[in-house]
Formats: structure tokens, sequence, C-alpha cells
């Protein structure tokens, strides 16, 4: 499993421990009762304990307003597959994780490149496009809300422009997800130009300088000498997107309420939601955020463990 | 490298997208001055003459519903990012310099926790909480916190250390320095730029969140800063200015959080690697 | 070991940040004096019904309840059942709630019903029941909906008079669309039961008129949502779209939004809710041009009038003082300034015997009024799909799909038969 970020060959800490081979059990129980212990500790209680009873209800038909529970074994999981309201929001969640991790990985590469110079227009810049990563998603949602409107600047833009029919950006079922996802996107975007510009910045102009000489063409230059040096700003900021995507709720439940209609923005959070708190069937509901979270962890697997072998091969 | 040939391109075409890229900002922005009809009229015109009613009217609510829950945001958000930095440095150390086999597990465990939706696992935190004699209060919300946005510490914090090199340790250990002592004399004080970008983000993300503080509070504790915005649409919705202008409020603290700690935070996420 | 006294302050910090919650201050009157019993009462705000609103009707009945003190609860949105749910999952359920449909909670012994005896000055006292018994207050009525209309915008369509049968609705539609004029105006995005109301209209005039029993028989399966009477009812509201009468980017824009966008002209018809006559009266907001109101029509021009009764408090079955808190919510309910309000603010009528509003109600209240006190006349009066509460209601869950039809049947996303076998898929998984 080298899923983990330590898995990377640490040889100094085999060396600080067979220089100290009397090292007792005792020992080391002490320091994992003081480092290691409080943090899994109140992780497993919030985290691990929870997802247990989730668990447990998702074998069950519990339904609050429906006693009693019966435990009905696998059943939610069978059924889970052959509904097709489920089967849509897994591709709505896939669809919007994809877009989500690529675009503001992408454009924030191209902006942080362009943006790579010293000087009080940059930095003032780069505080600009970080900007709505601390806002609330909620302000997000109802600014973009007024944005994609009929009547709103974008449309409005449009019309300007000589378009009769400007598209319903958030009306039209087959548009309404890929808005959302640009959105999320536009949140995302700055927070990516920040870190690949750090990362940019310490890419050592020598290295790019001796390429140079070599006669490697600017495009060259960056792929060979520059993209390899930014894997660790890929890392956390695709980290950060999958996180950001996964966890989108509030833009959905303030832009469409999953609309417009059914099976067009509704992912698997918001279709957890619905089907334990509106619907109150809570089992098949955690049967449904136990899948999720099954998926979610795969996917944070792969890709650390895709993102890691490339930092590790610098 | 200079840019030879032209050097008014990269400035125009910097400042063309960030223009594109602005105009939500902008409408926020220029919202906050404006009342209620204008903003349904011209959502996007220049606040003429600008207005302070919405900022005023806000700060002034009987029910003092600003400044209570901006005391609440801060007393959760603090405590929050707080103990959340102490245990993640602490468990993110224990963890890389570990090579037990349990570590792995842990740490696998940690990072399965990474992305999952609070959504999701809601209800049976109420429980846990219940159980505790925990919910409805802010030590409950501070908790929760902590067990939920810990594996981001761990994570930051562990590729961080990747990027130090361990002879300081072991030499302080040939000194005969307890570990306790090592991590707090030695280690802690090299992982400033990680502990910089750990509180920024757990700082935004707790600042921002909204449904926890919403049910692990509970109506009758006060609301946070942000559970107050989303509440307050329901009054506001049709005059936005008061919400635009109860966001920009709210955004203040962090955007000050952001600037103070910045040149920090970008060192911390991109460790090691970026010393070349 | 500097970092444990670190680890000791802040965990003395963390209890002692326990007593400096900021509080709101809220209508509360002195918990913990003397002798008074306090209760929670969870409350939602709107445009209307703004804190100041709801702090002055309190305290109207705590005047004359010294004995009892309130702490008001206020749900983070309009939808204050999910919120409900939530707050009962956790342990928080609040004693008194107002405009929280019982189905769910009733049948799980959450909540307290209310005795005849208790219910004796009530218009419908059985209106919402849940197995016989009353969970919710029935107070006031709303008719959803009343169809409003732009007169303005009718005379320049050359329309003289408000549409009597179906068939003139659709001519005064095509009227209207050929002088470039959206006849419909709708809503949607966070709001979707904006999208639906048109289709509460044809449910009324073509189900509900004929079955009037129809819920009962679909909960007992007797009936389905493919049955014929039902599929009319959804292929007129389909074709009102269909023909280009609604317009399809409606379904993003929200309520407020919505009713923003009747009163700026944007449309000639805005089916809603008669609440609407607090925003049509409101002299702020009121438009230039005058408003009109008549029923969905019929086809054969026969008057059907779909209402809802219910929306008042109820009671925690668990509530720690449930004397005072049914003392509460009947006095709440019965104190008449409370009523004049709920009519002035929120557009209601009172389902109290012998209440009559005030004389000083606005002319789109009235409209909407005197065309359900025809109603009650005639005893056309239906129930209004997707409004209903208690067994008379669906399913739980089945109001959210409902509404997301409608959008598919806006947006044409989905066909008449797609969406009506899906809601059938919906009830039998619900049940």
């Amino acid at each position: 499993m080298a899923v983990d970020v330590k898995t990377t060959p640490v040889p100094a800490s085999a060396t600080l421990r067979s220089r100290r081979p009397g090292r007792i059990p005792a020992e080391r129980l002490r320091s994992f009762a003081a480092f290691g212990a409080p943090g899994l500790l109140i992780y497993a209680c919030f985290v691990l304990a929870p997802i247990a009873i989730s668990f447990g209800y998702s074998l069950t038909n519990h339904n609050p307003f429906n006693p009693p529970t019966k435990f009905v074994g696998l059943e939610n999981y069978r059924l889970l597959f052959t509904d097709s309201e489920f089967l849509t929001s897994l591709r709505v969640t896939t669809i919007l994780t994809v877009i989500v991790v690529i675009v503001p990985n992408v454009a924030g590469l191209g902006i942080a490149v362009l943006l790579d110079r010293k000087g009080w227009l940059y930095n003032a810049l780069r505080t600009v496009f970080f900007t709505p990563m601390v806002l609330s998603s909620v302000v997000v949602s109802i600014v973009w809300t007024r944005m994609l409107d009929d009547e709103g600047p974008v449309n409005q833009a449009l019309r300007a422009l000589g378009v009769d029919q400007p598209p319903g950006w958030l009306s039209d079922p087959r548009l309404a997800l890929y808005s959302i996802a640009t959105i999320l996107s536009w949140q995302m975007l700055g927070f990516c130009v920040v870190v690949y510009l750090a990362g940019l910045q310490g890419v050592p102009t020598e290295l790019a300088e001796a390429a140079s000489i070599d006669g490697a063409g600017p495009m060259r230059r960056f792929w060979s000498v520059t993209w390899p040096l930014l894997a660790p700003a890929l890392t956390i900021n695709t980290v950060v997107l999958l996180i950001s995507a996964f966890k989108a709720f509030d833009h959905i439940q303030v832009i469409t309420h999953g609309g417009p209609g059914t099976g067009t923005t509704a992912t698997i959070a918001y279709n957890v939601l619905q089907t334990g708190l509106v619907a109150n069937r809570q089992g098949y509901a955690s049967a449904m955020a136990i899948v999720m979270l099954v998926i979610i962890a795969a996917a944070a697997a792969v890709t650390l463990r895709v993102l890691n072998r490339r930092e590790v091969n610098l | 490298m200079k840019d030879a040939r032209a050097p008014w391109l990269r400035p125009v075409v910097a400042l063309i997208i960030s223009a594109f890229f602005l105009v939500p900002l902008y409408m926020i922005l220029v919202n906050v001055f404006k009342q209620g009809e204008e903003i349904t009229q011209s959502p996007s015109s220049l606040p003429v003459p600008p207005t302070l009613a919405n900022i005023t009217g806000l700060l002034s609510r009987t029910d003092n519903l600003f400044w209570a829950s901006l005391v609440n945001s801060i007393v959760v958000t603090t405590l929050s990012i707080i103990l959340l930095t102490v245990l993640s440095a602490m468990l993110g150390h224990y963890l890389a310099r570990s090579r037990s086999r349990w570590a792995r597990v842990a740490m696998l465990l940690l990072l399965a926790g990474l992305m999952i939706p609070p959504q999701v696992i809601l209800m049976p935190v109420t429980q846990v909480l219940r159980a505790f004699g925990l919910m409805t209060t802010l030590q409950g919300l501070v908790l929760f916190n902590v067990g939920y946005y810990i594996p981001f510490g761990v994570f930051v914090f562990t590729g961080f250390l990747r990027g130090i090199p361990i002879e300081l340790e072991e030499a302080a250990a040939i000194d005969g320095a307890s570990r306790t002592r090592i991590f707090w004399r030695v280690v802690f004080p090299l992982l400033r730029p990680a502990t910089a970008s750990v509180l920024i983000f757990l700082g935004v993300w707790i600042w921002n969140d909204f449904i926890d503080p919403l049910v692990i509070l509970g109506p009758s504790q006060g609301t946070t800063i942000t559970t107050g915005i989303y509440r307050s649409i329901g009054q506001y919705q049709a005059d936005f200015g008061t919400v635009f202008a109860l966001m920009f409020l709210a955004t203040l603290p962090v955007l000050i959080f952001y600037l103070f700690l910045q040149k920090q935070f970008v060192k911390g996420l991109t460790g090691g690697a970026t010393k070349g | 070991m500097k970092h444990r006294a670190l680890l000791t302050a802040l965990a003395a910090t963390v209890t002692l940040a326990a007593c400096s919650v900021g509080q709101e201050q809220t209508a509360q009157t002195q918990p913990g004096a003397a002798g008074k019993k306090e209760i929670s009462f969870l409350v939602f705000e709107t445009p209307n019904m703004t804190p100041q609103v709801w702090d002055a009707a309190i305290k109207r009945v705590t005047d004359k309840y010294p004995d009892i003190s309130v702490k008001k609860l206020v749900a983070p949105s309009a939808d204050r059942v999910s919120y409900a749910k939530q707050l009962l999952a956790s342990g928080q359920f609040p004693d008194v709630m107002i405009a929280v449909s019982p189905a769910g909670f009733a049948e799980s012994g959450a909540m307290a019903a209310f005795t005849p005896e208790e219910l004796k000055d009530f218009d419908f006292p059985n209106n919402g029941a849940v197995n016989g018994k009353i969970y919710q207050l029935p107070t006031n009525t709303q008719t959803i909906p009343v169809v409003y209309y732009n007169k303005d915008l009718f005379a320049k369509a050359g329309i003289s008079a408000p549409p009597k049968t179906y068939a003139e609705l659709l001519d005064d539609s095509a009227k209207l669309k050929a002088k470039g004029i959206t006849p419909f105006v709708v809503g949607g995005g966070k709001d979707p039961f904006a999208s639906s109301l048109a289709w509460t209209a044809t449910i009324a005039t073509d189900v509900y008129a004929k079955t009037p029993d129809w819920m009962a028989k679909r909960r007992a399966g007797t009936v389905k949502f493919t049955d014929a009477d039902f599929v009319k009812a959804t292929t007129k509201f389909a074709d009102l779209a269909k023909q280009g009468y609604i317009d399809k980017k409606d379904v993003a824009r929200d309520y407020a939004a919505t009713e923003q966008a009747f009163l700026d002209g944007k449309g000639a018809m805005y089916p809603m809710g008669n609440w609407f006559a607090a925003a049509g009266d409101d002299p702020k907001r009121k438009p230039s041009w005058e408003i009109g109101a008549f029923n969905w029509p019929t086809d054969d021009g026969s008057t059907v009038v779909p209402a809802f009764t219910g929306g008042g408090l109820s009671v925690s079955a668990t509530a720690k003082n449930l004397p005072e808190a049914k003392k509460f919510a009947l006095a709440y309910t019965m104190d008449q300034a409370n009523l004049d309000a709920s009519v002035h603010n929120d557009g209601l009528y009172p389902a109290v015997k012998g209440y009559t509003p005030p004389a000083d109600t606005g002319a789109v209240f009235k409209l909407g009024y005197d065309l359900y006190q025809q109603g009650v006349q005639n005893k056309t009066v239906t129930q209004a799909f997707g409004w209903e509460s208690g067994n008379d209601g669906m399913l739980p869950g089945l109001v959210d799909k409902w509404q997301a039809a409608a959008q598919d049947l806006i947006t044409g996303n989905k066909s008449v038969q797609e969406v009506l076998s899906s809601l059938d898929d919906e009830w039998s998984k619900a049940s």
C-alpha cells in the first residue's frame, strides 16, 4: 500500500531507530500515547465511528418515521445498483469531479505562468485570484445565480454581441451541470494559481538558463525543467480540488436544488441527504453514503499513489 | 528571463483575464453599497451614489445577529485551528517518522477521510456527540472540527516533513533529548510554513462551514456568521444588498488573516521541493 | 513540559468558551425567573415575516400569559420541515413549531395531538388529519393557485375579460404570445415548488374535481398516476410549455425573483398561492398597472377552487412543559392581532370561527379572498395537489419528486408518460 505520503523511503528514520537499538516497546507505546493517540482517537470518534454507525444502518430498513427497524442484509446495496436515480447521481458526481479537477489545474497553471513576474501588479493580481477561495460557497452561489440568470450580465453581454437566444445556463437540463462545474472551478482557480506560482518561484533560474543555453525552446524548457519540479504543487492542487468536488453540496442546494428536473445536478452527496432527510429512508441513504465513501477512498488512494510516484521519481 | 519582444503584452493579457475573473467579485462588491431595488433592476451598475445603509442596518439589528455570530465564529475557528495544528503536527510527525505497519494503516485510514462530505456522516456524528453529552455545545463543535479536519493537517505536515532532514532530530536524540522535547524544540519551529498553510486552509474551511455548526450548535445556541448569512437569505431574499453586506463583513476577517499569512502559506503547501 | 501547559490552557479555554457563546437577543423574557415555564418555538423568516414581526407576535402572547417564557428558534431556510427532522434526529426537537407538516412526525409519536375541545373554534377542525387525529392547528386557508394577471398586458393583446373555459385560456395565451408577451410566469431554481403551480391547477380541475378522494385512493393503491385523468391533467400542463406559453428558462429563477418578474411585467399570468397578495398590495412594490385574478378555468366553465387549510402550529409530544406549549400554540393562533397580521403580512385567510379580515386589506388580497368565498358558497373547493398535509398528502419525499417532475415537463426533458410512471415507481419505493 504505497498510498500514503510517508511510504517514500525515509532511510534516515531507520537510522534513528537503529542507533538506539535498546528502545523498548514501553517507550514506543509512550511516544504513541503522546503523539499519535490524541489525534487518532478524536478522528476515530468523529469520523470512523460515524461511518461504522452508517454501515450498521445501511443493513437495515431504518426509517425513523416508520418503525420498526428491521435487518435486511445487503438488500439496500442490491437495490442501489438497479436504482436509476442513484446511477445517474454517480454519473453526475463523476462528471463534476473530473471537470473540477482538470479545469482549475490547467487554467491555473496557465495563469500562474502568466503572472510569474515580480512587481506590484502581479502581487495584487495574485491576491485577487485567491479571494474567491475564502468566500462562503453560499455567497458564491447567490452571485452566480444572478450572473447566469437569463437577464444577468452574461446573457446581456451575449445579446449585445448579437446572440438572439443565449443559452439557459442553469435552466437547460443539458447545461446546468456544466454551469455548476464552472462555478466551482471559478472558486478554486485562484487557489491553483497561487500554489503553482509558489512552485514556479521555487524553480532555480540556473536550471532554466542552463537549458536555454543548450538550445531548448521555451516550451521544451517548460516541460523538461519546470513541469517536473511542479509535481508537489500538482499533488496539493489535485487533492484540494478532489476535496472540493466531492464535498460540493451548498452550491447545488442554493443554485439548482438538484434540478432542473430529475437527474441533472443531483450528486451522490445531495441524494444522500434528500433520501435520508426528506424521504426519511435512512437505511437506504446510509447504503448510498457507504458506497460514496468507498468511491472517495478509492479515488484518494489512486490519486495519491500516482502523484506521489511522480514526486518520488523527480 | 525577460519578455523581450513585447514587454507590454504580458500585463495586458494578465489584466484582461483577471477582468473576466473579477466580474462576480465586482458584483458582490458593488451590491454591498446598493439598495434592494437598484440591485434587482441593475445588478451590475456602479453604486451611484453609494449607500452604507446595508452595512449600518446590519450592524444595528436589534437582535444582534451580526455581532453575536461573529463572536461565535471567532471562538469556534480559533479554538479549532489551534487544536488542529498542534494535534495534526504531532500525529503527522509520529506517522512520518514511524515505520511500523500500524502507522501505515493509520495513515491510510486518515487519507480515506480526507474527502468525505460532512453531510454524509453528520447524523451519526450527532449520535456520537449526544453519547458524550457534547451536543449543542461549542466544545462538541470544536472537537468534531478537530476529528473531521485532522486528515488534512496530517496530509500537509507529513508532506512537509519529507523535506526536512532527519539529521537534526538524530543529533538532538544523541544529546539525550526526549522525543517530546525534540518535537517541540527542533521539529515544530521548522514546520512554520506548513503551520501557516494548515491555519489558513482550515481557518477558511471552518469559518465558512455552514451545515456542521447549524446542526451541532443547534438553533438555541446562537449561530456562526456563515450560518447567519444562510439564515438571513430567507428574510432578505427580495433585497440581497443586506446579504451581500453580511457576507462582505463576514469575509473580511478571513481575508485579512490570509493576507497576513500569505507568504508562509504557499511555502508550506509545496514544501521541500520548492527549495529546488 | 511547556506544551502540556499549553494543552491544559486550551482545554480550559474550550470549557470556558461555552459560557461566552454569543447569544442573540430574542423575544426571550428572562428565563428562569420565578415560576416561568420556558418553551422553544421554531419559526422561519421571509421578507414578510421578519424577526420584528415574530418577536411582536410572540410578545402579545407572553404579555397575556406572563408565566410562559418563549425561546425563539429560527430555521435556516424556508424549508423548516427538513430542519425540524434534523432537530428531531439530533435530539433538539422544538416544543412548538409553525407550518411544519405533521406527516411522519405524527405517526412516529413526535407530535402531540390536539383534542376536539381544543379545536372547537376552527372552521375545518379535521383538516390534515393523521390517522383521525389533528397534530397541526388548521389555522388558515390558502388558495393554491389563484391566477393573477396583468390587466395592462391583457389589454395589449386585445383580451377584454379573463378566460372562463380552458379553451379560452389557451386562446388568450396564443394571443399574448403572438404579441411577444410571455403568457405564464413560473419559477424554480432553489425553490422548485414555483415550477409546479400550474400543474396543481390542472390536477384540481381534471382530477380532484372529479375524484375528491383521489389521494386516499392512491394511498389504497386503487388509482395510479398513469390513470387517464391524471394523464390528462399532466398533458395540459406539459402542453403549456410545449406551446411556449411557459418559458423553459424560468425553471432556474428562484421564487423571490419570479415574484418580482411578474410585478415587473415580464409575463401576463402568474399562478401562485394567494400569499402573493402580500407583495401585490405592498405600496413599495405595487406596479403601475392593475392586477386581476381568476380561478384556473375548467373545460366546461364550471369553477374549481383548489385550497389548503392548515399551516398552523404544532406541539412536540415530548415538550417539557406540554400544557404550556399547547396553551401557547392556541393563544398564539387565536390572538386577534396575530390573525390580522397573518392577513396583512402573508395574505392568509384565517380559518377561525367568527373571524373576518380587517377592513383595510389590500385590493389584491380581496381578489383572492372573494374568489375563495364564492368557492365556499358554491361548494367547489378542492384539495391543492402537492400542498396537502397529513393523510391527505403524498408519501414522504414524493412532493420533491413531483416538483422535479414539473421541471422535467417544462424543460421537455421527459415525456408525460415517463414522468408519471416514474412517480408511480417512487410511490412504491416510499411505501
